[in-house]
């Protein structure tokens, strides 16, 4: 048992809250520096990995990472839910909070490359795809069409705004908007985002999906992806579950055979379908 | 081999005491109830005790323990971060086959998968355990139906069988074997192996009476449960008998489902405690603003069976995850205990 030499994963890292920055109501971002420089220079992350982030004071709480694995700032965009993120909410520049991880299987790069790759997201499931669509553009030219479809409740609750309109100034990269009630001066699309697959003209041939948003969304985007022919194991979401560990151990986040923790939180519809319970 | 006369095997424990914490299973003067608890002297400690109503996986996951203590100040921005590990070493003395596998299977489960809980492995570092065969099986056990008994395999230091005078002392490792040549206990010979397997055997014998032929169905109910060819009706039978006590997973050697919760204390630093808690609780799944995923109660306790008796999990623990020490059975109020599980499958398959 001695020759068990694995790295330690119950204790924090420690890092400061460099910049908070409003993104829509209830959900801030926050640019993190680890205070080890070691710890900072050696961070790496896949995407669709998450971390367990302590507030001090608080607790503990799972967070997907929404930078890109290359050239990206640290930081976390965090919607207000709970007792954790309610306190994070107050922290301000200078504050330190705990970090563990990067866990989680993380989405897919290299299986992908050569494929178009269709983003549907409805409202903050923009967050855990921000960074997939980041390292997809990144490397844009091992890519075939790359298109997000969003759609949020209104205008004032589009994630990434900012984001959006650099990503729009790369070639090729198709961005469609919708929201389900307009609002003054909102000259976009009405509608949910279902109705932009068709207005995308979504390919399914050669193509993989990454789809994230609220159940109801979810399994209505997925059913019209479906019916256009594109199959069950080309479609791909990240789970979210209440967490305690993130390692595997607490079984907090078991659903029937699976935990989303270490065996996710990125699963293909295929496997999802096999799960046997709510999303 | 070795043997030790009976009136002196506690020496072995009194040894051990110098240079361990010192556990074993102990009779409540006032209940009568068996604890494997630390003690203050070997004397407290009995080899002839039930089965503790507490499984020793207290010793290597308690039921509360602090991992960390953090202090934040708020004001000068500095954070103090203590990891609290318990890194005592402790020796476990007259450990039952049937535990002493529990802890096997958590050990399999904490340290074995992708990542190591070091919490769990500073318990486990400097552990020694002396094992003891059970020659007479207790009342509700099962053991021989989960190859977990009556007879301790593997993961000991030193294996005690009671062979009427003397017990037979067997060493399981280098440290176990340095230890009984320390002692300087006395060779044991080929006669004694055939007195062992032959208490062993009997002890098997034993078995019959007490494991009816349910609890010989695990291997086609696990086959059932893993395949998935268990009527939703089962289930929501077993499920509208659980109260959501708990009680089966706390006293289940290799329940390990836990809660970390960090308690702000009136010094203004915080200690992170890890806890148990149950699959079994409704708030289990229960994520931040109150969406939970798991509803009805009979998938929760669909979950517990799935865990000990489902070929994915015994994948984890390179074997079933229960060790048949029968404890559920005689805690649940809804009379659900592991073995009558077994039993409603098992009529199911019949029918
Ligand atoms: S499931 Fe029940 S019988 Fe099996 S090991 Fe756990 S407590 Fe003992
Ligand atoms: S002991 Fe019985 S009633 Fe209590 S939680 Fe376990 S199965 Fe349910």
């Amino acid at each position: 048992m001695s020759d068990v030499q694995k790295r330690v994963v119950t204790i924090p890292e420690i890092a400061t809250v460099v910049e908070v920055k409003d993104e829509i109501q209830d959900v801030k971002t926050f640019y993190l520096k680890f205070d080890n420089p070691e710890v900072d220079a050696n961070f790496k992350i896949k995407s669709g990995q998450f971390v367990m982030l302590t507030v001090f004071g608080y607790g503990e709480s799972a967070i997907s990472l929404p930078p890109s694995p290359e050239n990206d700032r640290f930081h976390l965009s965090v919607r207000k839910v709970g007792k954790v993120t309610d306190a994070l909410h107050n922290l301000v520049a200078g504050d330190k909070v705990g970090i563990r991880g990067p866990f989680g299987n993380g989405f897919p790069f290299e299986e992908i490359k050569g494929k178009n790759i269709i983003y549907v997201a409805g409202g903050i499931g923009l967050i855990p795809l921000r960074s997939s669509i980041v390292h997809v553009l990144q490397n844009r030219k091992d890519f075939g069409r790359i298109i997000v479809l969003l759609g949020a409740r209104t205008p004032d609750d589009l994630m990434y705004q900012n984001d959006i309109e650099e990503w729009l100034k790369i070639e090729g990269f198709e961005c469609y908007v919708t929201v389900d009630q307009k609002t003054e001066g909102w000259k976009g699309e009405t509608g949910y985002v279902n109705s932009l697959i068709e207005k995308a003209n979504v390919p399914v041939e050669n193509t993989v999906a990454f789809v994230c948003g609220p159940p109801v969304m979810f399994n209505s985007v997925i059913g019209d992806l479906m019916s256009r022919g594109l199959k069950d194991d080309c479609i791909i979401s990240t789970l979210e579950r209440h967490m305690k560990c993130g390692i595997g151990k607490c079984q907090h986040c078991a659903i029937g055979r699976t935990l989303v923790c270490t065996d996710g939180p990125v699963y293909t519809y295929k496997q999802i379908k096999t799960l046997g319970e709510v999303i | 081999m070795y043997l030790i006369e009976k009136n002196n095997v506690m020496k072995l424990a009194e040894e051990l005491a110098k240079s361990y914490s010192l556990y074993g299973p102990v009779t409540d003067k006032e209940t009568k109830q068996v604890f494997f608890n630390k003690v203050a002297s070997a004397s407290e400690i009995s080899l002839t005790a039930e089965i503790p109503s507490i499984p020793p996986k207290t010793v290597v996951f308690p039921q509360i323990e602090r991992i960390l203590e953090y202090k934040y100040d708020k004001g000068s921005k500095k954070v103090e971060m203590n990891a609290d590990f318990d890194t005592s070493s402790k020796a476990l003395f007259g450990i039952r086959p049937c535990d002493l596998t529990g802890i096997l299977v958590l050990d399999r489960f904490f340290m074995g998968l992708e990542f190591v809980d070091d919490v769990y492995l500073e318990h486990r570092k400097r552990m020694f355990i002396v094992s003891n065969t059970c020659t007479v099986p207790f009342k509700q056990c099962f053991c021989v139906c989960t190859d977990s008994g009556p007879v301790a395999e593997e993961g000991y230091d030193l294996n005690l069988t009671d062979l009427g005078d003397v017990y037979l002392v067997e060493a399981g490792s280098d440290k176990g074997r340095e230890f009984a040549e320390k002692m300087g206990l006395q060779k044991a010979g080929p006669e004694h192996t055939l007195e062992k397997k032959n208490a062993v055997d009997k002890s098997i014998s034993l078995f019959e009476k007490l494991a009816t032929d349910n609890k010989a169905w695990i291997s086609r109910v696990m086959n059932r449960v893993t395949t998935g060819f268990i009527k939703e009706e089962v289930w929501e039978h077993i499920g509208k008998q659980c109260f959501e006590c708990g009680a089966c997973t706390f006293v289940c050697p290799t329940c390990s489902c836990f809660n970390v919760e960090d308690h702000n204390k009136f010094s203004g630093s915080t200690d992170r405690l890890r806890t148990w808690d149950s699959c079994s609780f409704e708030g289990y799944t229960k994520m931040a603003g109150d969406h939970n995923p798991r509803h009805p109660v009979e998938d929760r306790r669909n979950k517990r069976f799935f865990c000990k008796l489902s070929y994915s999990q015994s994948k984890k623990y390179l074997r079933p995850g229960c060790v048949g020490c029968g404890r559920c059975q005689w805690v649940c109020p809804g009379d659900i205990g592991l073995p009558n599980v077994v039993t409603y499958i098992r009529r199911e398959i019949t029918e």
